[in-house]
């Protein structure tokens, strides 16, 4: 609904919200931190706030919006730094703590004025991963195919992804490289790879894995903590990297490096840390780096490689290897066999995990 | 015994150092080994342990993954403890991922179970509770004790606490505390006499799981935090996770030479913060270890 | 998206325009599932989907078309599937079917509760394959015709500023409804029946637009949508006393009731004091948390955010809300209006499938089947004729038109209009009709028209000025208000959503079972037509469930 005068003046107790807004005019390219205060109901969420604002203050300010219930993803934007859908934030909780959020666009995007960013480079990066299903023909099968629920399941958070960008706006990695593909579009990869009505997973993989692709990921996790449709990206592209390694696609120096702690799992217990440089970056690198590793070797962060530092029962951790890696669960099964656990915790705590800790700073951020 | 704090029993705890406390960050084995009693912590070192898979296995193999850190789980629970203690933010995710999936789903445990005892590891039954040492001594009992043990104090220096990623992400996994306003390391610094500093880095990434295979993007993580603690006017940074503590450290230079720029900003394990304010000797604090010279700090706490 | 595929596909140069980036599109938020004769759940075939059909629409439907939609039904959804759509999945590894309201077959295929979602994105997956170009964010404002056939659409772009005319040889309108004519919707606030106003502007008639129908499971007090698959799945709806009151009003359906039948005993429990705080409640919990997690995951999310009830534990408060507009642009079987190269699909048009009201599950399957068909008339049209021409006056109008609206500085925003048209909508046109409400909403929407003539657009910048779209779309459902009101006015029964239990409770087929038709004359009244019902091979009987 809109929120009409009549929900603010009878049927609803009501609130007073304050808000700090950066405002950005395009044609100026000021930019600006405004104060807002409007009466709205209890039951007012962010978004209800800002069409008050819009409707009652100032109606230049430019936000998009559409479904209002979590699911169209225009409202993406960033509240104290955190990027949120407006539509989902409940504004009661803040009020009551007396705390002034300061409302901004979402992070990693262009500005086009105020709330708004241009979503083009989100786009193109979509469009980037292959984004649909290659069935391996072009004519329409005459029935649908078969498939198990359970197989399908493996694609069951991805296929949640409503493209809203929160996990874009916060992503560490691409903060650095405007070129990372991202978590969005990486998310939305392996909604292809791992749909067994898919035809074209190894091409698709030797994709993901070029320069910007799934080694990027710098594994920050706030994809997964800001996603509001509990996607969790940073998953979807650990699964990819498992399916990468799982079809032997393994030249990127990441792949390698996630390679070589296996193998030193298997062979000392311990990260055979030495190593790890000339096994993830070749050799000739490796030499490259020898002022830097010389260096580091004075302060002993560069243990002597021998004699190996090798862990009591290693030959448990090598019996458990030679196990598991027949069992059929490489690959992203390892990741999604876990979800079934993840998603107790979020049925136990559908309004997010309170912090077990039992302290708090209160508003001190 | 003469010392007042070893008098009161500790809790005791499985340790789990990790492969970074156990290879380039031995200071921070050897200044946790060394505080842990003042704090009321007693420690029984896991010695049949492997690698946790630092994320690494997690992408690579998972399956593997989980039945490693089952092991250690397992290997922990064996202990009678009813926590399991890390130093190290990126065991801590992973063991508690781990953990998660082994507690609440029967049907994965009971399978990674009879491959555990295949190979002659005990069963684990879910027993155990994995917490960071922050977690331990940000509150509660170890908290008091840590008052009590931090008697040297920091004299008012100004530190910028970093807590990096995977020790507040994601939240549904870690959640002690609120991973956009986390309060731990600021509560410590200050118990110990410091100021604690503010800046909006303090909980980014510091690029280090990808600074072997993109140097370039992950250098671009580090400048953050480093800047912005420099310019918040700390003496000294102060990071729970020796990952975190080897790119904030070591790659310091690189940064130096990549921008042109000097920033000379000591970086410290948790346990050496408090291990300071705790009066520590060198020889458990082993400062010597650290790329960045950690002097200027300790000249500025004796002047 | 699907009409624009199609098109592609028979090889004619198209693209897409909207308001908002497609997957922003309101069908996303189409919970339920989608109508199909599939047969996967049980012995089910076209024949009796239409039958289902035909009765929910209280016969107002056009039954030649409720026959093209069952019929084509199954390959289309095959399609989708083929073209990557998620679908739940049966034991079999076919696509599971649940029960819907008023259907006799378990029909309805669907993905968990985000079937629309699903279907929405899909469609933008094969959008994205064939390179389709897209106007995003280009508000649709006028329809050029010239030489008496559609050439075109003048839009302004919200990211850039400025009008831009989009020539072409033939138009499809596949917008949604209007549902933001009232302040409980389930509607996005996209839906404000931009299409339906752009045709009725140009004289296309707008079919049956008295029948909006009221959903029977929305939250308070926004109108958020409670998807009925929780009662596909078996909830309950309950009273103030505990009571299945359905029992009462559809004995032998209960919950699978149509819409219609639930949405008015609802209302009926609630205005005779059975209600809490104006809602009725929807009881999940027997369901049990593993099936409200595995299939119901999104409602539980939805009541949990908006109205602050866990589903496993309490049950939700429910109350009609406006959800869906069965009235729309008048058009042929293939989307074809009345003026030549201009065509309609999905909800913004009224072919009629849905009649009087329409069953769950069928508006994502009309969405699909006849936007596959406008799309392929479309095309041939375009590929049998050359020439496009928008007359530079046509703009050149439009742009005066838009000047004059942004230059005025005195006079009232659009908002306060907006809610109060909103209320007394809900107040005077909502699930039961009285003559003299209606009378009355007439003469408010004609006051709010008034006003609406010195609307102020606050706002004069080019970039992302929503505020001045936010207005022309008060313009377009001001209009569309009229139209309900005259034709509610005109039909002298109860049919379907359109219930007047005061004055004319019954059905009434001797002078009723035809459409009404609204056009606008030259001073912008809105006059009143009629036209007859299609009917094949089913002859109207009683209906009850």
């Amino acid at each position: 609904m809109s929120v009409t005068d009549d929900f603010v003046r009878s049927e609803y107790a009501t609130m007073t919200v304050a808000l700090k807004i950066w405002r950005f005019d395009a044609s100026t390219g000021e930019r600006e931190l405004k104060d807002y205060e409007v009466e709205a109901p209890e039951w007012a969420c962010l978004l209800d706030v800002l069409d008050l604002i819009k409707d009652k203050v100032d109606g230049s300010l430019a936000y998009r919006k559409s479904c209002r219930m979590m699911i169209c993803g225009s409202c993406g934007m960033r509240m104290d730094g955190a990027a949120v859908l407006a539509c989902k934030e409940r504004m009661k909780p803040i009020v009551d703590r007396g705390h002034v959020p300061v409302i901004s666009p979402m992070g990693n995007l262009p500005i086009v004025r105020d709330l708004v960013v241009d979503m083009g480079p989100f786009w193109n990066k979509i469009r980037a991963v292959k984004p649909w299903l290659d069935a391996g023909y072009d004519e329409v099968a005459e029935k649908e195919r078969i498939v198990s629920q359970q197989a399908m399941n493996v694609i069951h958070k991805e296929a949640l992804c409503i493209m809203c960008g929160c996990c874009v706006s916060e992503c560490n990695s691409m903060e650095s490289d405007p070129d990372f593909l991202g978590p969005a579009a990486l998310a939305k990869g392996f909604r292809f790879v791992g749909d067994p009505r898919d035809q074209d997973g190894v091409q698709r993989l030797n994709e993901y894995n070029e320069e910007h692709g799934i080694w990027d990921c710098t594994r920050c996790y706030f994809c997964n903590e800001r996603c509001p449709k509990g996607v969790d990206p940073r998953d979807a592209i650990a699964k990819l990297g498992a399916e990468s390694i799982k079809q032997g696609i393994d030249h990127d120096m990441g792949a390698k490096h996630a390679k070589w702690f296996i193998t030193s799992a298997k062979t000392t217990g311990w990260l055979r840390e030495t190593e790890l440089v000339p096994k993830t970056q070749g050799v000739v690198a490796a030499i490259k780096q020898t002022k830097f590793a010389i260096k580091l070797f004075r302060h002993g962060k560069v243990p002597l490689p021998f004699p190996p530092h090798v862990a009591e029962g290693v030959e448990e951790a090598r019996g458990l290897y030679d196990l598991v890696i027949n069992e059929g669960r490489r690959g992203a099964l390892g990741i999604v066999q876990a979800e079934r656990a993840l998603a107790k915790i979020s049925e136990e705590h559908p309004e997010g995990t309170p912090a077990w800790g039992t302290r708090s700073n209160g508003d001190s951020a | 015994m003469g010392d007042p704090f070893e008098r009161r029993l500790g809790v005791k705890v499985a340790y789990y150092k990790g492969c970074l406390a156990a290879l380039s960050a031995k200071e921070l084995d050897t200044s946790t080994k060394a505080l842990a009693p003042r704090v009321g912590i007693e420690l029984e070192e896991l010695e049949s342990v492997t690698c946790c898979g630092a994320g690494d296995i997690h992408e690579a193999e998972p399956d593997y993954y989980l039945h490693l850190n089952a092991r250690i789980l397992a290997y922990g629970e064996a202990t009678g403890a009813e926590t399991l203690m890390t130093v190290c933010n990126v065991c801590t995710l992973n063991l508690r991922q781990a953990n998660v999936s082994l507690q609440k789903d029967d049907d994965l445990r009971e399978r990674v179970n009879r491959n555990l005892e295949a190979v002659g590891v005990p069963p684990y039954s879910g027993g155990i509770e994995v917490k960071h040492l922050l977690w331990m001594i940000a509150e509660g009992e170890g908290f008091e004790r840590l008052q009590e043990s931090a008697h040297k104090g920091l004299k008012g220096l100004k530190i910028a606490p970093f807590y990096g990623c995977q020790i507040l992400r994601p939240s549904k996994i870690l959640g002690f505390e609120d991973p956009d306003r986390p309060w731990s390391l600021e509560a410590i610094i200050q118990a110990c006499g410091g100021e604690a500093v503010d800046y909006p880095a303090k909980i980014k990434c510091c690029g280090f799981p990808i600074i072997q295979a993109r140097e370039e993007t992950a250098l671009g993580e580090l400048i953050q935090p480093i800047e912005q603690a420099m310019e918040a006017g700390a003496d000294a940074m102060v990071t729970p996770c020796p990952l975190c503590h080897l790119s904030l450290d070591a790659w310091q230079q690189k940064l130096e030479a990549s921008t042109g720029r000097s920033f000379q900003m000591p970086i410290l394990h948790l346990s050496q913060l408090i291990g300071v304010a705790a009066g520590l000797e060198e020889s458990e604090l082993k400062f010597k270890r650290h790329v960045v010279p950690v002097t200027p700090v300790l000249e500025k706490l004796e002047a | 998206m699907r009409a624009a595929i199609e098109a592609y596909d028979e090889g004619a140069d198209v693209a897409l325009l909207s308001k908002i980036h497609p997957v922003r599109s309101h069908s996303g938020a189409a919970e339920g599932g989608i109508n199909a004769a599939l047969g996967n759940a049980s012995e089910d075939d076209p024949e009796k989907h239409a039958f289902d059909t035909v009765k929910g629409s209280d016969y107002l439907g056009d039954q030649d078309a409720i026959q093209v939609l069952c019929d084509e039904a199954p390959d289309d959804v095959y399609q989708l599937e083929n073209w990557g759509a998620v679908f739940s999945r049966t034991d079999d590894g076919r696509i599971a079917q649940r029960p819907f309201g008023a259907a006799g077959e378990p029909r309805t295929a669907y993905a968990a509760d985000i079937t629309g979602h699903v279907l929405v994105h899909v469609l933008y997956e094969q959008v994205m394959k064939r390179d389709i170009p897209t106007y995003e964010e280009y508000f649709a404002w006028k329809l050029v015709i010239h030489d008496d056939r559609c050439q075109g659409v003048i839009a302004w772009d919200l990211l850039n500023g400025g009008l831009k005319t989009i020539g072409a040889k033939t138009v499809i309108l596949a917008t949604g409804g209007a549902g933001r004519l009232y302040t409980g919707t389930t509607n996005a606030y996209a839906c404000t029946g931009d299409a339906m106003s752009m045709a009725l502007r140009v004289g296309v008639p707008l079919k049956d637009m008295e029948m909006m129908q009221f959903h029977p499971t929305t939250l308070a007090p926004t109108g958020i949508l409670i998807t009925e698959g929780c009662r596909g799945e078996g909830a309950y709806l309950l009273n103030a006393e505990g009571e299945r009151f359905l029992s009462r009003y559809a004995p032998n359906a209960m919950e699978l009731a149509s819409r219609d039948v639930i949405s008015r005993a609802e209302q009926t429990e609630i205005d005779e004091g059975r209600g809490i705080d104006g809602n009725v409640l929807l009881d999940l919990r027997h369901l049990g948390a593993e099936r409200i997690n595995e299939r119901l995951h999104g409602t539980r999310e939805l009541s949990l955010t908006y109205a602050g009830v866990d589903p496993i534990h309490e049950p939700i408060p429910v109350r009609p809300g406006a959800h869906y507009h069965m009235g729309g642009v008048d058009t042929d079987l293939d989307g074809l209006t009345n003026v030549t190269g201009l065509y309609a699909a999905g909800e913004c048009a009224c072919v009629s499938v849905h009649g009087a009201n329409r069953l769950g599950g069928n508006a994502l399957m009309e969405t699909i089947t006849f936007g596959k068909r406008a799309g392929r008339a479309a095309a041939e049209w375009a590929l049998t004729h050359t020439t496009v021409s928008v007359p530079p006056s046509i703009e050149a109008d439009t742009e005066r038109e838009l000047k004059e609206l942004l230059a005025r500085s005195e006079g009232e925003r659009p908002w306060a209009i907006r809610d109060e048209l909103a209320t007394t909508m809900h107040e005077n046109f909502g699930v039961f009709r009285r003559e003299e409400q209606m009378l009355e909403q007439g003469r408010i929407v004609e006051g709010l028209r008034e006003r609406y003539e010195r609307v102020v657009v606050d706002d004069k910048g080019d970039i992302f000025n929503n505020d001045l779209t936010q207005a022309l779309e008060l313009g377009f459902m001001l209009e569309l208000a009229q139209c309900m009101v005259v034709a509610g006015l005109a039909r002298k029964e109860s049919r379907g959503a359109h219930a007047r239990p005061h004055d004319y409770p019954d059905r009434d087929d001797e002078n009723f079972l035809q459409h009404t038709m609204t056009t606008l004359d030259g001073q912008g009244q809105v006059q009143l037509d009629w036209k007859p019902v299609t009917m094949t091979k089913w002859q109207p009987q009683e209906r009850t469930y």
